[in-house]
């Protein structure tokens, strides 16, 4: 297999993969007018494997997609030069696997938990579908629309009850207990957060459990645990309008106030989340509408780092999960690609382009260095970071109507918006 | 008449002669240009001289043309006929040389056929007499030296080529001989040509013996000559008139005219309008005196002219070889136009001064002087230099200008009539947009999801958020409404700040007024917590405006009464109409950003009233037909205004009542405009659906003009019914517009 006999010119090549299907180090001479499923074969054969695997190719840090000799001549890569190529398994268009629909826009969708989807609505409830498409639960929790819902890891000998938190336009943030285990799985609000002004826009939750960060369009974000205190902690605001709300409300919601509120964003705080891994335990991203990423120092309250990105107000914000690279959704169209291993570190590493708003991003655990975007558009891309002039492979969700939230996990992909929530399947991948 | 004006063109033709044969040398080397304005003036001269000839035919009894016509005698008129028959020059010379009678002589004869006379010559009878060349003598060498024949035996050559053999010549005795036995050998001169004396005729003596008597040669000269009398004396007088026309009466009768002319000015002298000028002192004055009596002035003497330029080595006729141009060089100058040369000669080497030519800028430089003369510019440009391309205004590009809106991010839709109105939150986070059946959306500028709705049934005007940051609440003007609603979900101290402004518990005393404050407290989260109720028959409030303290709201209602204006004070629930009587329909009220100003629109003017001291200050001319719609600048200013006429004035507000600039971009009706609160930016709206964004940086200098450059044409509303984009709001703090079609759609367009 060292070349093959061949009238066309051919190239050296190495072959280089990350994937458990390794080819040992040898040089090819490849012809030039294969392509990628040329390629693909010839790893195929050459491995034997029982199963045909197809295999992408990244030459350069760029998705292989012509043929050798046009990439070559749009390169101007030497003929001698011998080329690495790193292939990884393909991702396979994905598939629409269920429909949840909804009579509200969804504004955020969770996967987290086995075998559950949960969704939050702009009409204030929380939702939890099963795999068979089967409504499990529905929880009014709030009065006003819910903007985002994020699951907190329980013990692990808690197994048959979760905590939800979901933030919303009310200014506060709830807690709220799922009970799974029984027939008919229940819900009870257990604590609301009180801290800010505005709407909140934003809750997320760290790796343990223990935390949660709101954001809010106040510019504050409120660092909390999630404890269910005993007693109300936040006096009842007077006022004859609340008093109203407040009857209807059972009288079992804690009412926390927050352990730290970090404070230095000038304008609205779109996103903020705890920085993923070991090393960077206690510190927290954030980003705002004013076009700034800030690193923080949870324990103390202080903004460690501000990376100013001008003119580009941030709608969402998302860390891979080795914690080395945060990516951020702005207005402007671009999801910019901060690489956090580059020291001091004022600007966006690279971009990626979107035709319209992208309001969403969200990385797997699984996929290392993909990740799926959502934009207004109604279409969910699926990027590589290697590879970031193009998406890898784009995903018609609904037509002309946005897409509000993704989620990832697995091979499992839930994106929430407009028209309810959709839930795809992406196989494949590195 | 004719005759002069044959006369005139033949004195012309003789000019142009003498103009030519002037030209003749320096043809060559002269480059003069004649400049069409001379020539203009020449053809005028011509002009009046052919005006003059007409005054002459007027007036007969001035015959100083006819007495130079009667100068010219049979010769003159010989020449005329000449000129007649358009002969060339030559036969003038010849008939001037008529006098040595080289030719025989004419006689006049009348003539059989015509009766005019007419000049006759003899016959010539080709015989061998006709012609006194044909009997010379056979050698016909020409006029050459002689002696080159004298070593040869013979003289020349005949006619035939043939040799002429010398003629024997005797000795010294021989031809002394000769004179003693020839008696007329004294008269006798050597002949060259034949090599042997020729006797002299009795002409040729005639002609020795009067240059030996010092008389003139000419035998026919007569210096005595009986004076002939040409233009008097009896039988020369003009007698005959030049034309057969009667003579008319103006030529007997006193003018009427020059009558009444004079009549005018005794009547100017005699009513002391006229007055004569006295004589002046200089007259008076002692005409002759003695010019070294007075002592020498202390003035400075004139300034000595101005030294020329001393020659230089270049100038030299051999100049040493550095100063000599190189081909290139002299390519060069050759092709640069003469006024653009930097010297007007070119160094050129001569081996003698005797090879020098003669100087080929004479002709030019006399021409030069001349004009200098008649105070004329020696250069005359025609052409200007200058790059087009330089004449482009400098305006940076759009990419450098960076952030504004330039797509679509999001759209919100209004499924049941079209959107007249918008409004967004001072934070920057709410859009308020009304539609005409009535339906207020209150919706989040990022997602486009609607979270309130207000149903008010009847058509809703306008929208403006309150600006103040301690409250949160917006009025909506409808039909002799004014709705106050505070929005859902905001803080309970900002909420209850709200109701106590809107809803105070306690009202303050009400004043006299026709309009009337109704608060709704309580129950605020579904309806208005405020309504105003502007007098029947207002109309619809067509806009609304805050100070930007938020206390003051001005409305304008679509009413063309009086009480189309109306200012509300939220703080003492008091409405009072500010003005009592205004010229032309109010269009737009805005409140100047910083001081105590108030900007009314009418239809075609913009008023800017001062409100603390209650008086017009000034008078803006737009020359717009129909203002539809101003905005001020947040430095103040600065304001621009549209029109429905498709115009946008900008108006700065120290510099003039007259717009700064009129720019004219849309194909319909402006709409709405606004200038961004931070970023230097405005954008227009139109009925043709598109929204143009523009950079507006003002300067805090004065002296430097605001800098406006299109930036972006934002398509995407569609067209219904003629109506366009009715509305544009920018963002707060952010790049970011938010507009409201005539086809239901709010955009958020984004950076």
């Amino acid at each position: 297999m060292a070349s093959l006999p061949s009238a066309v010119p051919s190239h050296p090549v190495v072959f280089t993969t990350q994937t458990p299907y390794t080819l040992p180090s040898q040089k090819f001479m490849i012809p030039l007018d294969w392509k990628r499923y040329q390629l693909s074969q010839l790893i195929n054969k050459a491995l034997d494997l029982p199963k045909p695997i197809p295999f992408d190719f990244l030459v350069h840090g760029e998705i292989l997609r012509t043929s050798l000799l046009e990439w070559r001549t749009e390169k101007g890569v030497g003929e001698e030069d011998t080329l690495e190529i790193e292939y990884f398994e393909s991702v396979m268009p994905p598939q629409r696997m269920s429909e949840l629909p909804h009579e509200d826009w969804v504004s955020s969708v969770s996967c987290r938990i086995p075998q559950h989807f949960v969704t939050a609505s702009y009409d204030g409830h929380l939702r939890l579908f099963d795999y068979s498409q089967n409504l499990v639960l529905d929880a009014s929790v709030h009065q006003s629309p819910i903007t985002s819902v994020c699951i907190v890891p329980s013990p692990p000998s808690d197994t048959e009850s979760r905590i939800l938190a979901s933030s919303s336009h009310d200014l506060t943030a709830c807690l709220t207990r799922v009970y799974l285990d029984s027939e008919t799985p229940t819900a009870s609000t257990v604590a609301s957060l009180h801290l800010h002004t505005s709407p909140l826009s934003s809750i997320s939750t760290d790796a343990s459990g223990s935390h949660l960060l709101t954001s809010s369009w106040d510019g504050l974000i409120g660092v909390w645990d999630t404890s269910i205190p005993d007693d109300h902690q936040v006096n009842l605001e007077r006022g004859d309008d609340r008093k109203k709300r407040r009857k209807t409300a059972p009288a079992n919601i804690k009412r926390k106030a927050p352990i730290a509120v970090l404070k230095s964003h000038t304008a609205r705080v779109s996103k903020a989340i705890f920085a993923a891994g070991e090393p960077a335990k206690g510190k927290a991203y954030s980003c705002g509408f004013d076009s700034t990423v800030r690193t923080w120092d949870v324990e103390s309250g202080v903004c460690m780092n501000t990376i100013n990105v001008p003119e580009r107000p941030m709608l969402d914000l998302t860390e891979t999960p080795d914690g080395n690279v945060l990516l951020a959704a702005s207005t402007d169209r671009t999801v910019s690609i901060f690489d956090l291993r580059v020291s001091s570190l004022s600007s966006s590493t690279g971009v990626m382009m979107h035709p319209t708003t992208p309001s969403c991003i969200a990385t797997s655990e699984s996929g290392k260095n993909q990740v799926v975007t959502g934009s207004y558009d109604g279409v969910a891309r699926l990027w590589d970071l290697r590879s970031t002039k193009g998406a890898v492979t784009s995903f018609r969700v609904w037509d002309g109507m946005k897409v509000l939230a993704v989620d990832w996990v697995g091979d499992v992909v839930g994106i929430g918006g407009e028209g309810g929530m959709e839930v795809w399947r992406i196989a494949g991948g590195s | 008449m004719a005759v002069t004006g044959l006369g005139k063109v033949r004195n012309k033709r003789k000019q142009e002669e003498v103009e030519e044969v002037e030209k003749g040398p320096f043809a060559g080397a002269v480059d003069l240009e004649m400049h069409s304005e001379d020539e203009a003036e020449d053809e005028d001269r011509e002009g009046d001289d052919a005006s003059d000839d007409g005054d002459v035919d007027e007036f007969p009894e001035i015959d100083a043309a006819s007495d130079s016509d009667e100068e010219s005698d049979e010769e003159g008129e010989e020449e005329d006929a000449d000129d007649l028959d358009e002969e060339d020059t030559l036969d003038e010379n010849s008939d001037a040389d008529s006098d040595l009678h080289i030719f025989p002589k004419s006689k006049k004869v009348v003539s059989n056929i015509t009766g005019q006379t007419k000049v006759v010559y003899p016959e010539i009878e080709p015989d061998y007499d006709s012609d006194s060349s044909t009997e010379d003598d056979p050698n016909r060498v020409g006029n050459i030296p002689m002696h080159w024949y004298d070593d040869l035996p013979h003289l020349g050559y005949n006619i035939n080529g043939k040799r002429v053999l010398r003629p024997a010549k005797g000795d010294e005795l021989d031809r002394f001989l000769q004179t003693v036995e020839d008696p007329n050998s004294w008269t006798t001169a050597f002949d060259k040509n034949t090599q042997m004396d020729k006797p002299l005729s009795a002409e040729e003596l005639d002609i020795i013996r009067r240059l030996q008597a010092g008389e003139n040669p000419d035998a026919e000269y007569d210096p005595y000559e009986p004076t002939i009398e040409w233009f008097t004396g009896k039988g020369k007088e003009e007698v005959m008139p030049l034309s057969s026309a009667p003579e008319p009466k103006r030529r007997w009768l006193p003018s009427k005219w020059e009558k009444q002319k004079i009549m005018k000015i005794v009547r100017a002298i005699r009513q002391g309008r006229i007055v004569g000028s006295k004589p002046t002192a200089a007259d008076k004055k002692q005409q002759f005196y003695a010019i070294w009596n007075e002592p020498p002035s202390n003035q400075p003497p004139p300034l000595p002219a101005p030294k020329p330029k001393l020659p230089t080595n270049s100038e030299s006729y051999n100049p040493p070889e550095e100063y000599l141009p190189t081909e290139e060089e002299r390519k060069q100058w050759e092709n640069t136009d003469f006024e653009d040369r930097e010297r007007d000669y070119l160094p050129h080497k001569y081996p003698a001064l005797r090879l020098v030519p003669a100087y080929d800028q004479f002709i030019k430089q006399r021409f030069n002087r001349q004009l200098d003369l008649y105070l004329a510019p020696r250069i005359q440009r025609v052409k200007l230099n200058v790059d087009p391309n330089s004449l482009l205004p400098k305006l940076p590009s759009p990419n450098s200008l960076r952030p504004f809106p330039n797509y679509k991010s999001l759209q919100f839709v209004h499924t049941k009539a079209r959107v007249r109105c918008l409004s967004i939150s001072p934070d920057g986070a709410w859009v308020a947009s009304g539609d005409e059946s009535g339906v207020i959306s209150l919706w989040e500028v990022n997602v486009g999801r609607e979270v309130k709705r207000w149903n008010l049934g009847s058509k809703v005007g306008a929208i403006e958020w309150c600006p103040r940051l301690d409250a949160c609440f917006l009025v909506a003007g409808t039909e002799e409404r004014l709705h106050f609603f505070i929005p859902p979900n905001i803080s309970p101290a900002m909420l209850t700040t709200t109701q106590s402004i809107l809803a105070p518990a306690t009202l303050p005393p009400t004043t006299q007024s026709s309009i009337k404050w109704i608060s709704t407290s309580g129950a605020a989260e579904d309806g208005p917590i405020l309504t105003i109720e502007l007098p029947s028959a207002s109309g619809l409030s067509r806009q609304l405006t805050w100070h930007r303290k938020g206390d003051y709201l001005a409305s304008v209602s679509s009413s063309e009464t009086q009480g189309s204006v109306w200012m509300h004070q939220i703080s003492r629930r008091h409405s009072q109409a500010p003005f009592k009587k205004i010229k032309g329909a109010v269009q737009m009220v805005l409140f100047h950003p910083t001081k105590p100003h108030f900007f009314v629109a009418t239809q075609r003017y913009v008023r800017l009233y001062n409100l603390a001291e209650q008086k017009l200050l000034k008078t803006l001319m737009p020359g717009i037909k129909w203002i539809s719609s101003m905005d001020v600048h947040p430095s103040g200013d600065h304001i621009i205004v549209g029109g429905y006429d498709r115009k946008l004035c900008w108006f700065d507000l120290e510099l003039s009542e007259k717009p700064y600039k009129v720019i004219r971009y849309h194909s319909r009706a402006i709409r709405s405009l606004h200038f961004h609160p931070t970023y230097p930016l405005f954008a227009s709206s139109s009925d043709d659906g598109s929204i143009q964004i523009f950079h507006a940086r003002v300067y805090s200098d004065l002296m430097t003009d605001p800098l406006i450059v299109p930036l972006k044409i934002l398509r995407g509303h569609d067209v219904q019914e003629g109506l366009g984009v009715l509305q544009i709001k920018w963002v707060n703090k952010q790049p970011w517009l938010v507009s409201a079609g005539a086809d239901g759609n709010v955009s958020l367009w984004c950076s």
